[in-house]
């Protein structure tokens, strides 16, 4: 088809049919060849009164189409119409226009304009992309978003769409422009044209259409250069032909030698349109007469040939028939006969006289060489039999048959795959061979889908109900949110200095966005005795030196606008009071939790409170919160709801959870229901003779045990790891990255999916330091923690260093290797100086300046990542 | 200059060409519906419904004599193909003005679209688009939605949520919420007077509680502004429209409230007529009826929302109040009370949309637990007065009938067989109930599964799509995750091939078409279109 297309239109450039001629200079072929048959309609009921043929009572009407038009019904009064159907008919018909290409100077004079417009009707998308100077290779990248005009939809990562506007509302020509600044490094624009409504994709010479923005460059056949003439864009199609006004632009831009040179230029484009046709069967039958006589009319232009038999039963075997026949009728390999329609200035018609005991008339349309019109893929069937039984073929779809047979396989087949049904028709091979792609791209889109969705949603009630009948994959619990969680935290010891933290913040959300994070930790909100946000006092009050709270929640929101879900970092231990009692301690609270004395824990001296015992450590700076007290409990859940509807919390960083009991945490947990919780237990891993001891067991086991009180609601940081990997990098001793069963050391070789691992933080790095991870080693680290189970975060002062794009890489090798929490991992290297591990048998790891390369095993390893002392590899199956 | 045509996507263009076909058929079928099987004699040719040729085809066989008898079309109407199938969007696919996980939606659509479904459903919600203040309206992330399914070829059906979702979560308006701050009777309330936030107390229907407008008008602006918006889609690509109605979105009283459990037994519901506007109501009935002291509260003796309904006596099977005079009284009142709500909101919509080429539903629970009780009390609470000797939901489907509206009952994945014994549930019954009371008043059917989803689910949906309870669509909840899991989705491919195959499972059909049963969708809506030209 397509190859027919265009040898048709080289030869004929200007002519596709008459009409379409004459309707290319008026630039709007479509319209009247559109799929509205009304006028056709209209013209054949007018035209019915000339209607003479061989017919002796003359008048003969097909069919009145609209309502207004009543008469004609009183000509039937001399024969009986005995069957009358209308088959629509969609034929494929090429229209001709014109696509325009300009280039010119903004009138501000530094920008540039590309237009390119189209003259054809349709609903026209520019797919396009550039390329940029020093480019090699034919691939694009995607516009910068500054020339995106309105409308612009990305297209993977290297290309975007934008649709065709029109300048005015009638009007049937379309543009697109696109600005641009000289300046930039582009070399060129590289489009093709996709009508949506056809789906066609129209490219020049077999290529993309390429603009070049830079004038030293060779033409490489396909580009469409400067010409130095500079066309004015034709503001009335009469101008058309025409139009050429010589002129020179040079842009003089700052830019040395990139002189571009603006130009216009037109390219045919031919168009193929589904043409909705008709052809209409009458039956009719006169008073006394033997015969009866049938009318087939039909409005497609052109020479119609009609294909003809009839046939005496229900098997519709082809006879050919006794004459009389219509003129212009030829027998075709003694099977069947073929008619000439004859014209009517608007479709053509035929009038066919045949005996009333035949069964039925069948027939197929021929319009050339290459082009049928059948019915459904069968044969048009006209019962005669039923002019008594007004049955037949009451389907009323026909189809242009001519090249379409594949395409139609495959639309039969998408309905048969969705069917299951075998249809009368017999499958053939090649249609099977459809139906299989269909089917592989039904799941490959299945998957595409699937992978997004699960990345980035928490699931639903109905989500976890669904999986009753089919296995959930992912268990969203607050502890892990869906397992796959990056977390970034979103701030640094000095972050409060500047008093705009949440505005600064938002400005960077797409880029932690697009670096892979899926989760972000937001300092501490409350109003606070320290700048930090460390020393809460009223809790209700979200004005602090990070923002208002309407900064806070302009962040959220857009947080949220890029997918990531935020974590409120909550300071439920300790509050700071508002008031002295009589004793003049500072124990009574004020704001909307005005509690007093007894939500102290009473073992405190300093703030004597009247509350119980503390549930946990204490915490000295200010007074403990006693959490088994009733009112305290439902006070803070209640904030903590507030909390998520108020501010769109998704999930919480508990502070200092050491302070009381982990139960209590599940309480709010359950209430407050947050996608992702995360607490922070810190104490001391055990040394010995201040070197630290391989063993840090009891370590981990009191951040599990919190865990566990939890009811694993919350993950917990993985200290343990820290301090191992402290060690284990300081001082070359990569064998503390195994332990005594073979795992991982720290929380993480314990519970996985709690394990929140992290290198560095606000207290440990930042310009806190009060335990800093080696330095010059932070990658090693982030190639551990990105790689192995449990949910990796990323300190801020890290991604926003030189180790950005390294991390990057790691999170985005993580995201594609679908590393989660609870991949396994195995441990292959432990000695003095490297550390190795697989990790779910897809990534494999190394760190320390040691030797390794994972072994040619059932996978292949390819070296995807390599930085000072670690590298990664993944496997290629 | 030469310029080439690649037809890279000639399989689009073909479904493209079908596509364009159901489309009109369809409009086709509105237009018959509502033109020629009410009023056959009157054939309008004015209506703004036609569009392109086939709509003019038609137009010109409908003035031609009637060439098929009328019988063989109603009966030909009863196949399975007849009911096309849209799977919902997840319902936070919007918020904030941007859409969700672009890709996965855009990967979603062209999978259902490969696999014939008719279309998706897309949740819009008040929350989100009237967020800020009220009259202010941003529409742009739905008509992105709208954009993309129009693109994969595919039909919408748009619910609009005057609702709040718990999970995830999309509150009502925040001008609303806090105009409730202070006026917290703009919301039902139990009787221990806790507000439910999920949407307004049908009993402000009329009342200018909202910066001096009824919630009735800011539903007609807010209808009016999508259907503006919206204008190049609807008719088109919009070709159903779910009206909001209440809790969930819908009709009912929020008498269950907090999360249903699938494994324990769920409490009767609480009545929900204490806010002081319902209450106000309730006294003018009352005192109406002679009976003031009736109109004080609702039923003393009535269970609290979790609590069994043999936990008191209202509901009990024999001798409770239930049946007694006051109960009737009560029922009554609260249940029309109901059933007006639904009215004015389905007349709303119908007229704002009654020169658009769509359909309007709404949709009715399916609140089938202790069924098998007499008086049904989850039924009652929920504002439907339907027990073992009253047959309370031919008002319902009468309302929707008066107002042409097509009602949607979620729970068709439901069957009896799992449910909790204790509860006395039953889907199936309560479906075939609600089912007959449409059938009767000729209201189509359009079904969805139950968001807390069901063991053999699928199975269950295409039993009752194969019944008479289901005749116009089938909506599947939702996509997501889960929905495209290497476990689930499968089956659903599975589930729909097998839908078409209706001859392996006749026994479940009620006719046989002899032997040319529609294989696919769109051969049945040629038949369909042919029922109508014979209108």
């Amino acid at each position: 088809m397509a190859t027919l297309a265009v040898g048709s239109l080289l030869q004929n450039p200007r002519l596709s049919s008459p009409r379409g001629q004459k309707l290319l200079l008026n630039l709007k072929p479509l319209r009247s060849l559109d799929l509205d048959c009304s006028p056709h309609r209209k013209l054949l009921c007018s035209r019915g009164a000339c209607f003479s043929n061989s017919n002796p009572c003359g008048k003969f009407y097909i069919v009145k189409a609209s309502s207004t038009d009543t008469a004609p019904i009183d000509t039937f009064s001399s024969a009986d119409i005995l069957y009358e159907q209308t088959f629509p008919v969609n034929r494929i018909e090429k229209v001709e226009g014109k696509l325009l290409i300009r280039l010119d100077q903004s009138k501000d004079q530094l920008n540039w304009r590309l237009t390119i417009g189209c003259s054809l009707s349709g609903k026209w998308i520019l797919h396009w992309g550039v390329s940029y100077v020093g480019d090699t290779g034919s691939e694009w990248d995607q516009p910068p978003q500054d020339m995106w005009p309105h409308g612009s939809i990305p297209i993977k990562d290297y290309a975007i769409e934008t649709p065709f506007k029109k300048p005015s509302k009638d009007d049937t020509f379309h543009e697109v422009k696109i600005d641009f600044n000289p300046s930039s490094a582009i070399e060129a624009i590289h489009f093709i044209l996709k009508d949506e409504e056809t789906g066609a994709s129209y490219q020049h010479k077999g290529r993309d259409f390429r603009v070049s923005l830079v004038n030293y460059l060779e033409d490489d056949g396909n580009m469409i250069h400067a010409k130095s003439s500079f066309g004015k864009w034709p503001d009335a199609v009469e101008q058309l032909p025409n139009m050429v006004l010589k002129a020179e632009a040079s842009c003089d831009s700052k830019n040395e030698n990139r002189r571009l040179e603006g130009f216009y230029e037109e390219q045919p484009i031919v168009k193929e349109v589904s043409v909705g046709n008709m052809v209409n069967v009458a039956i009719r039958k006169f008073p006394d007469a033997a015969n009866i006589v049938l009318h087939l009319e039909t409005d497609i232009p052109g020479d119609v040939v009609v294909h003809w038999g009839v046939c005496r039963d229900d098997a519709k075997t082809w006879e050919i028939p006794a004459v009389p026949y219509p003129p212009e009728t030829t027998v075709f390999r003694n099977k069947a006969l073929r008619t000439l329609l004859q014209p009517t200035g608007n479709g053509s018609r035929a009038l066919f006289t045949l005996d009333e005991k035949l069964d039925g008339f069948l027939f197929v349309l021929k319009l050339d060489a290459n082009s049928w019109v059948n019915f459904q893929g069968n044969d048009f069937y006209i019962p005669l039999s039923s002019a008594r039984s007004v049955k037949g073929q009451s389907d009323s779809e026909s189809e242009e048959t001519s090249g379409k047979a594949h395409t139609d396989g495959i639309i039969n087949e998408i309905r048969n795959l969705v069917s299951g049904l075998n249809s009368e028709k017999s499958l053939q091979t090649k249609v099977k061979e459809a139906k299989e792609s269909i089917l592989n791209e039904i799941e490959k889109l299945a998957a595409e889908a699937y992978s997004i969705f699960r990345s980035s949603t928490p699931s639903y009630p109905e989500e976890d109900s669904d999986a009753d009948d089919a296995e959930p994959t992912i268990n969203i619990s607050s502890g892990t949110g869906s397992g796959f969680e990056i977390l970034c935290q979103g701030f640094n010891w000095e972050s409060n200095k500047s008093g705009r933290w949440y505005m600064e913040l938002k400005e960077k959300a797409s880029e932690i966005s697009s670096l892979g994070f899926t989760v972000i930790w937001l300092p501490p909100p409350t109003e606070s005795v320290s700048s930090e946000g460390y020393m809460p006092k009223d809790l209700y009050n979200l004005n602090s030196r990070y923002g208002t709270i309407d900064e806070l929640k302009d962040l959220v929101k857009s947080l949220h606008g890029v997918g990531l879900k935020v974590l409120g970092d909550v300071v439920l231990n300790h509050r700071c009071a508002h008031y002295q009692n009589q004793n003049g301690v500072w124990n009574i609270f004020g704001g909307r939790l005005n509690w007093d004395d007894r939500a102290v824990v009473g073992d405190d001296p300093h703030f004597q409170g009247r509350g119980n015992k503390s549930s946990g450590d204490n915490f000295h700076a200010a007074p403990n919160i006693d959490h088994s007290q009733d009112f305290v409990r439902k006070d803070l859940i209640e904030w903590l709801c507030w909390l998520r509807e108020e501010i769109g919390y998704d999930g919480w960083r508990l502070d200092f959870v050491r302070g009381f009991w982990g139960g209590y945490v599940k309480d709010y947990l359950d209430a407050s229901e947050p996608y992702f919780a995360v607490g922070e237990y810190w104490d001391s891993l055990s040394y010995t003779y201040g070197e630290m001891d391989h063993n840090q067991d009891a370590h981990r086991q009191r951040i599990v045990d919190w865990i566990n009180a939890t009811n694993g609601t919350a993950g917990a940081f993985d200290v343990t790891s820290k301090g191992i990997l402290h060690s284990a990098l300081e001082r070359r001793e990569y064998w503390r990255l195994l332990d005594q069963k073979g795992k991982p050391p720290g929380v993480v070789g314990w519970w996985p999916s709690r394990a929140v691992t992290f290198i560095e933080n606000h207290d440990t790095g930042s310009t806190q330091g009060h335990w800093r991870f080696p330095g010059g080693k932070e990658m090693q680290g982030y190639a551990y923690i990105l790689t192995h189970p449990g949910t990796p975060a990323v300190f801020y002062d890290h991604i926003v260093s030189h180790h950005r794009s390294e991390i990057g890489a790691l999170i985005s090798l993580r995201n594609r290797n679908k590393i989660h929490c609870r991949s396994i991992v195995e441990i292959v290297k432990a000695e003095r100086d490297v550390y190795a591990a697989t990790i779910d048998d897809r990534v494999a790891v190394k760190i320390g300046p040691g030797y390794y390369e994972p072994p040619s095993g059932p996978q292949r390893w390819s070296l995807a990542l390599e930085g000072y002392d670690y590298k990664v590899w993944e496997a290629s199956s | 200059m030469e310029v080439s045509v690649i037809r890279s996507c000639s399989q689009a263009t073909n479904l493209k060409t079908e596509l364009g076909f159901k489309d009109s058929r369809f409009s086709f079928g509105k237009f018959n519906e509502k033109l020629f099987f009410r009023k056959p004699n009157s054939v309008s040719f004015q209506s703004p419904l036609r569009r392109g040729k086939s709509g003019l085809r038609i137009t010109a066989q409908a003035a031609q004599s009637d060439p098929l008898p009328k019988s063989k079309s109603s009966t030909k109407s009863k196949t399975l193909n007849r009911v096309r199938l849209f799977a919902g969007l997840p319902l936070d696919v919007v918020s904030g003005g941007t859409v969700n996980q672009f890709r996965a939606i855009s990967a979603g659509l062209k999978a259902l679209k490969l696999l014939g479904l008719e279309g998706v459903e897309l949740p819009i919600w008040w929350g989100v688009v009237e967020h800020e203040s009220m009259g202010k309206y941003d529409w742009s992330g739905y008509l992105t939605i709208a954009e993309m399914v129009r693109k994969a070829g595919l039909k919408l059906h748009v619910t609009l949520c005057f609702h709040a979702s718990s999970q995830p979560k999309i509150p009502l308006p925040e001008w609303v919420l806090d105009i409730g701050k202070t006026k917290s009777n703009i919301f039902f309330k139990d009787r221990a007077g806790k507000p439910y936030r999920g949407c307004l107390s049908l009993a402000v229907d009329e009342l200018a509680v909202l910066n001096g407008k009824t919630p009735m008008q800011v539903y007609q602006d807010f209808c009016e502004s999508f259907k503006s918006a919206f204008s190049a889609f609807i008719g088109s690509t919009i070709m159903g429209i779910t009206m909001g109605l209440g809790p969930d979105g819908e009709l009912r009283y929020p008498s269950h409230r907090g999360f249903a459990k699938s494994d324990t037994v769920p409490g009767a519901g609480e009545f929900q007529c204490y806010d002081k506007n319902m209450l106000h109501l309730l006294k003018q009935h009352a005192e109406a009826c002679g009976k003031p002291k009736w109109g004080l509260g609702g039923p003393h003796d009535a269970p609290a929302n979790s609590e069994l309904p043999t936990a008191n006596t209202f509901f009990k099977d024999h001798g409770g109040s239930w049946e007694s005079p006051y109960g009737d009284f009560f029922l009554s009142w609260y249940s029309s009370q109901l059933i007006a709500h639904g009215d004015r909101l389905l007349s709303l919509a119908s007229s704002v949309f009654s020169d658009s080429a769509v359909n309007i539903f709404g949709k009715v629970p399916l609140m089938h637990s202790w069924h098998g009780t007499r008086s049904h009390p989850s039924e009652l609470t929920a504002g439907f007065y339907n027990t073992a000797t009253r047959k309370g939901y031919e008002e319902v489907a009468e309302m929707f009938a008066r107002n042409s509206c097509k009602i949607i009952l979620p729970g068709m994945d439901q069957s009896d067989k799992y449910q909790l014994k204790e509860s006395l549930s039953s889907p199936e019954s309560l479906l075939a109930e609600i089912g007959t009371a449409c059938n009767k008043h000729g209201v189509g059917i359009s079904g969805q599964n139950s968001t807390v989803g069901a063991p053999d689910g699928l199975k269950q949906i295409k039993k009752n799509m194969l019944s008479e309870n289901l005749n116009d669509s089938f909506i599947f909840q939702r996509i997501g995750a889960q929905f495209f899991a290497p476990e689930h989705f499968p089956l659903f491919i599975e589930f729909v091939r097998k839908l078409n195959q209706p001859e392996l499972h006749s026994g479940n059909l009620p006719t046989k078409e002899g032997t040319t049963t529609a294989t696919d969708s769109v051969h049945t809506r040629s038949n369909l279109s042919i029922h109508m030209q014979s209108a």
